[in-house]
């Protein structure tokens, strides 16, 4: 391209409309929301009846930067290409391209926090899919389908980039997705490790992320910069080493945030990681960890009982149960969910960025065994000195559910914690029982308490 | 062998194929669905008896390990395993086919410790050069493991041998689809035939499929094709004909998804792993849904189905995916679908029958 001249009209009418209302509208106007945000929460006076502290003062910006991320996506084509990612995706390369990245499970999860999920999933129900299927999947096809979104505009993807590290699920959806855009999809198969990593399974993996980077290169029209993915390679493991430090100080008492922060403040590790506004964003986060740990400044106010969360979170729940749990003295302290973030970040070496990323992207909890996922929340019960655990049975999420049965098992009866299964969703409100969850949850708090 | 056309074929039963592989100095492996190297299992001298359910074992022991959401295969072939249900055998082999099996195997080898070794196989959803290489560095693993089951290292000559038998039995499986519409037996016999090779003998395959009589049986009514996982309980090929259809062909996990094209690589890894990606398109295997779309169409015009009858095990979710997509682009082009989701037993519920009668009436 040598001039603007070149440029399609509607190439420059794309331009302009992505200048006007996302560069120069769209931020000023979120900068200004931040700043009446971060007014709104200094000036606040506590509630005394709630049995939660104050929020974070940094999720004004986190939502800032949210905000900014999900606008931007509604003036992304045409401008920058755009490529729709599983959340376990090798997205680094992808960054350093200059590729727009939409985290379908990302935007599910916005429609189940504002508790549009159900009505966005029916769409695709009464187009055929069942019900059976996760719900993530369902609320994305609705999506699709319909167009209706919490988040104004998604961008059409360019192609599409599948990591069944995370479930084969995703390559069922995928393919459906790859079937409606008519766009190439590129498959990052990542073998389950039932024990340690192969290295022909590593070997595996990085070729393919190799093969994606071809892929990529070609749609981009451009050649991948060495320097700059070495600093997004940087800039992954500082944000993954920043927000595991952050998870790790809720092993004070009383821990400083919970894990349904956690599920909100894990934004911007999923959907930008790579990203330097992440780092900055979760150096500012951690600062303000440690004041409050510095004050005695717990997440609840009267931490009696410190629990851990297995499994994704119940979105269109998070506020109540936050409440309902911290009225009982209980704080969600940890959760393998949040900690699938953070905990790979030592893996990740800028200077070997290939053979690191195929490292990393092969073990995230969810592509490991039941037996390491029942490892790692031993670990979790001794470091975070906890009380319970409460294992979300998530109808939607089969790798993440299948096992827990038995985990359950061994936590109670090996490990002496009192472990609860709440039957449940993570984005479908028909799939929980609420009368039933409470009086579970009820039962599951006077078991701690009759141990303490 | 009774193979008189109209009456059931009789094959050896489960445990007399035991018998006979023990007396030829095999060991027997239990082996879950779908996709797996037959003739590797061969040459270690092993041999796989599938377990598909069963569809008469409750689900209650399974249920203790899994949640209500998980299908009827994997709960009731925990109850089996977890009720003696294997019993001799010397190992029970989990391909990595779906995140239900996933978690199954997962949940055998470091919660229930059955008395066999579990072993694992991860087939790669792609069909490019990086999957067929890594498919064959892990048959090489897999290799391993089962010499460490049989202790048997196999020589070229057990290779050999292994190959052509199971070529032969594949070939055998391919042709008894090619001579459907001339064979004088009922659905529910071609289906029993085509289904004793989750457990007879290459050798006994082969002999169950050239018994198969041909002759004159003209088949009437409307035509279908049967997709899905696995087609249970056999009534329903009986119950399909008594409402004046027929099934003239399918796109079955447990059937036609497992004709494989011979390979004739040197390397018996390379050749097991170019045999595994060389099936007709499977959701399970990662296979474009468009792909499968094709090739059901043109299978369907070849042989005059009249419509499509999706029959899953209920919760199984690669099969869910595709079925909306199934249903438009097969309606567009002429072909009506119906799905229906089934639990695991031994009788046909009314109501599936109900739905599948309408279906055929509407096709008629
Ligand atoms: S099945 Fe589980 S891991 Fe897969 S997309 Fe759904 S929620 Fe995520
Ligand atoms: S029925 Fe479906 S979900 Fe169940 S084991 Fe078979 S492929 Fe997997």
């Amino acid at each position: 391209m040598t001039g603007r001249e070149a440029l399609p009209h509607y190439v420059e009418s794309t331009r302009l409309q992505h200048f006007v209302n996302y560069e120069v509208v769209g931020k000023s106007a979120l900068r200004v929301q931040r700043w009446r945000d971060q007014w709104k929460l200094a000036t606040r006076r506590p509630r005394p009846d709630s049995p939660l502290s104050p929020p974070l003062r940094c999720v004004a910006y986190m939502k800032e930067i949210m905000s900014r991320h999900y606008l931007e996506g509604r003036y992304a084509a045409g401008v920058r290409k755009v490529a729709w990612v599983t959340s376990g995706a090798p997205t680094e390369p992808l960054q350093a391209l200059g590729y727009f990245l939409v985290y379908p499970e990302n935007h599910a999860a916005l429609c189940g926090v504002r508790r549009k999920a159900q009505s966005i999933a029916e769409e695709a129900e009464h187009a055929g899919w069942s019900r059976d299927i996760c719900s993530y999947a369902r609320t994305d096809i609705g999506s699709m389908l319909s167009g209706k979104t919490p988040a104004g505009r998604l961008p059409r993807p360019d192609v599409l980039v599948c990591c069944t590290n995370i479930c084969q699920t995703v390559l069922h959806w995928y393919r459906v997705l790859a079937d409606y855009f008519g766009c190439p999809l590129v498959l990052i198969d990542t073998p389950f490790l039932f024990h340690e990593a192969h290295e022909h399974e590593v070997a595996y993996v990085k070729r393919q992320i190799e093969d994606m980077i071809c892929v990529a290169e070609e749609i981009a029209g451009k050649s991948l910069h060495e320097k700059r993915f070495q600093d997004v390679m940087a800039n992954a493991r500082r944000g993954a080493e920043l927000w595991l430090e952050i998870l790790n100080r809720s092993q004070h008492r009383p821990a400083p945030m919970t894990a349904f922060d956690g599920f909100i403040h894990m934004g911007p590790i999923v959907d930008m990681r790579g990203e330097a506004v992440v780092v900055a964003y979760y150096e500012r986060m951690l600062a303000e960890l440690d004041e409050r740990i510095d004050r005695g400044i717990g997440a609840i106010k009267n931490e009696r009982y410190r629990v851990l969360w297995d499994n994704l979170p119940i979105w269109f729940k998070i506020g109540d149960l936050s409440k309902w749990l911290a009225e009982r003295g209980v704080n969600v302290v940890a959760s393998t969910y949040t900690y699938a973030w953070g905990e790979l970040a030592p893996m990740i070496d800028p200077d070997h960025p290939l053979d690191s990323m195929a490292r990393v992207y092969l073990h995230p909890i969810l592509n490991r065994s039941t037996g390491h996922k029942l490892e790692s929340m031993k670990r979790m019960v001794d470091e975070f000195e906890l009380d319970g655990v409460i294992l979300h049975s998530d109808r939607s999420c089969k790798p993440y559910s299948l096992g827990q049965i038995d985990q359950r098992d061994r936590l109670v009866k090996k490990l002496g914690v009192p472990a609860l299964l709440l039957e449940a969703d993570h984005n479908d409100p028909r799939d929980y029982a609420e009368e039933q969850g409470s009086n579970r949850l009820e039962a599951f708090v006077e078991t701690m308490e009759a141990r303490a | 062998m009774s193979t008189v056309a109209g009456h059931a074929p009789s094959f050896p039963s489960r445990r007399e194929v035991i018998e006979h592989v023990r007396a030829l100095g095999r060991e027997v492996v239990a082996v879950m669905p779908i996709h797996y190297p037959r003739a590797m299992l061969r040459a270690h001298r092993l041999h796989p008896i599938e377990i598909w359910g069963p569809p008469r074992v409750p689900r209650v022991e399974g249920s203790r390990h899994f949640q209500a959401y998980t299908c009827d295969i994997v709960v009731k072939a925990t109850s089996f395993v977890r009720s003696g249900g294997i019993a001799g055998t010397k190992a029970i082999l989990v391909p990595h086919t779906c995140d239900a099996l996933q978690g199954m195997a997962s949940v055998l080898g470091d919660f229930l410790h059955p008395e066999q070794r579990v072993l694992t196989l991860y087939l790669p959803r792609g069909r490019r050069t990086s999957d067929r290489d890594f498919l064959r560095e892990e048959l090489q693993r897999l290799g391993a493991k089962l010499s460490e089951v049989s202790g048997h290292q196999p020589s070229r000559a057990d290779w050999m041998e292994a190959f052509e038998a199971e070529d032969a039995a594949d070939a055998a499986l391919a042709d008894l689809y090619r001579r459907r519409e001339r064979l004088a037996v009922s659905d529910r016999h071609f289906y029993q035939v085509i289904r004793a090779r989750e457990y007879l003998t290459a050798e006994q395959f082969c002999e169950a499929a050239t018994a198969v009589p041909e002759g004159n049986r003209p088949r009437t009514g409307v035509g279908l094709m049967i997709s899905g996982i696995v087609a249970e309980p056999l009534e329903l090929f009986d119950q399909i004909e008594a409402l004046g259809a027929h099934i003239v062909g399918d796109d079955l996990a447990c059937g036609f998804r497992r004709v494989y094209s011979t390979s004739m690589r040197n390397d018996p890894f390379e050749r097991s792993a170019s045999r595994l990606l060389k099936g007709p398109p499977d959701p399970t295997c990662g296979t474009p849904v468009r792909d499968r779309i094709e090739a059901l169409q043109t299978r369907m015009r070849a042989l005059g189905a009249r419509g499509l009858l999706v029959y899953d095990p209920k919760f199984c979710e690669p099969e869910l995916f595709d079925v909306p997509l199934l249903r438009k682009h097969l309606h567009e082009a002429g072909f009506p679908v119906l799905h229906v989701e089934f639990e695991m037993g031994e009788t046909l519920p009314h109501q599936t029958l109900s739905r599948i009668e309408a279906f055929v009436e509407t096709l008629s």
